[in-house]
């Protein structure tokens, strides 16, 4: 392996996709506490918010914003969007490989090398996709759930309840996992800085990291 | 130092891929927003066409004012109020007024206290 120390920074997330990320994140905060809240009974929860009915308030207008901001985002950075898109569903033998060595995250998996990553490895992949389509499900059948739920029928309600509720679920505990592997594991935790504060991370964890996208930012340098 | 920054814009392949997500997303959210706007619109015209039943049941009935109906004036000339047409006469009030609690036992005692008056 190479010896050379690669200086520099990568902008790895910029303003616009941050600020979507913050706003999208403390909206699915609210929105799992309080549907936690309402699902469990639990007044603890419900109080934070000034009773059921006013977390019930919050919860929606918080699913109004947690609709909005990606749209906006879309709308406003398509070109953003579009690579992302690209990104996440393009899968070479690489991240294969990667997905079989679970990227050296699992402690019992002895790996030597771990395989050239694109701007998001395998797993991040696997995940932009699920959380996709997780947000899709969850806002078509929430907004039925507020808007419609004395016209539809209750057979069609109640699939709306039940996609909503385990589509949370599903969604919570990517997110906790996210979160585990973005800030706490030792391996991968300079990636929070780079989403959650100035979006620069250093060009030699990149390089590390996401060896496919770097050569490729190299030569547009 | 050197910063390393992304291209900007995107290739065909790219704006395939983010259009062709885009297209699933708003199909997917339209199906389902017709199902709603049609529920929406469904529930409506029953609306509709209930009220215009109730109204037509109204208009069809031969007495349409509790006040003109001869049986409701007969029982007040004949019971509720003798020989006149008192609507709130006392014994109207207790026989005819709807009272709501627990002590059943006590509303028919004061029933029977107003039993015999006029």
């Amino acid at each position: 392996m190479s010896e050379e120390v690669i200086k520099g920074k990568v902008l790895k997330h910029d303003t616009q996709t941050r600020t979507m990320h913050w706003l999208h994140l403390l909206a699915f905060i609210i929105l799992g506490l309080t549907g936690i809240g309402f699902y469990w009974d639990i007044a603890g929860i419900a109080n934070i918010f000034g009773g059921p009915a006013n977390a019930s308030l919050v919860h929606r207008w918080a699913g109004v914003v947690f609709t909005v901001g990606p749209i906006l985002y879309i709308l406003l950075n398509f070109d953003r969007f579009s690579r992302f898109v690209d990104t996440i569903t393009s899968f070479s033998r690489d991240d294969f490989a990667w997905l079989k060595t679970m990227g050296g995250y699992v402690p019992f998996i002895k790996i030597e090398e771990v395989p050239p990553q694109e701007k998001y490895n395998a797993g991040q992949k696997i995940l932009g996709i699920l959380i996709i389509i997780g947000c899709i499900l969850i806002i078509i059948t929430g907004f039925p759930m507020w808007l419609w739920c004395d016209v539809v029928s209750s057979a069609f309600l109640a699939i709306c309840y039940n996609v909503h509720f385990w589509t949370a679920i599903i969604m919570i505990l990517l997110v906790l996992g996210h979160f585990f592997l973005a800030a706490i594991h030792p391996k991968s935790r300079v990636e929070f800085a780079s989403m959650m504060l100035d979006g620069y991370i250093d060009a030699e964890i990149t390089a590390e990291h996401n060896a496919k996208w770097f050569a490729e930012l190299q030569k547009t340098e | 130092m050197s910063i390393f920054t992304e291209k900007v814009g995107m290739t065909r392949r790219q704006f395939l891929k983010g259009s062709g997500m885009l297209a699933v997303a708003v199909i997917v959210t339209g199906v389902f927003a017709k199902i709603g706007f049609d529920a929406f619109a469904a529930s409506d015209e029953y609306i509709d066409q209930r009220i215009a039943g109730l109204y037509t049941l109204d208009e069809q009935m031969a007495i349409r004012k509790s006040h003109e109906n001869p049986e409701i004036i007969q029982i007040y000339q004949d019971f509720l109020s003798p020989g006149e047409q008192k609507y709130l006469s006392e014994k109207a009030h207790h026989l005819l007024h709807t009272k709501y609690g627990k002590d059943i036992p006590a509303f028919i005692e004061e029933l029977n206290q107003h039993r015999d008056v006029a």
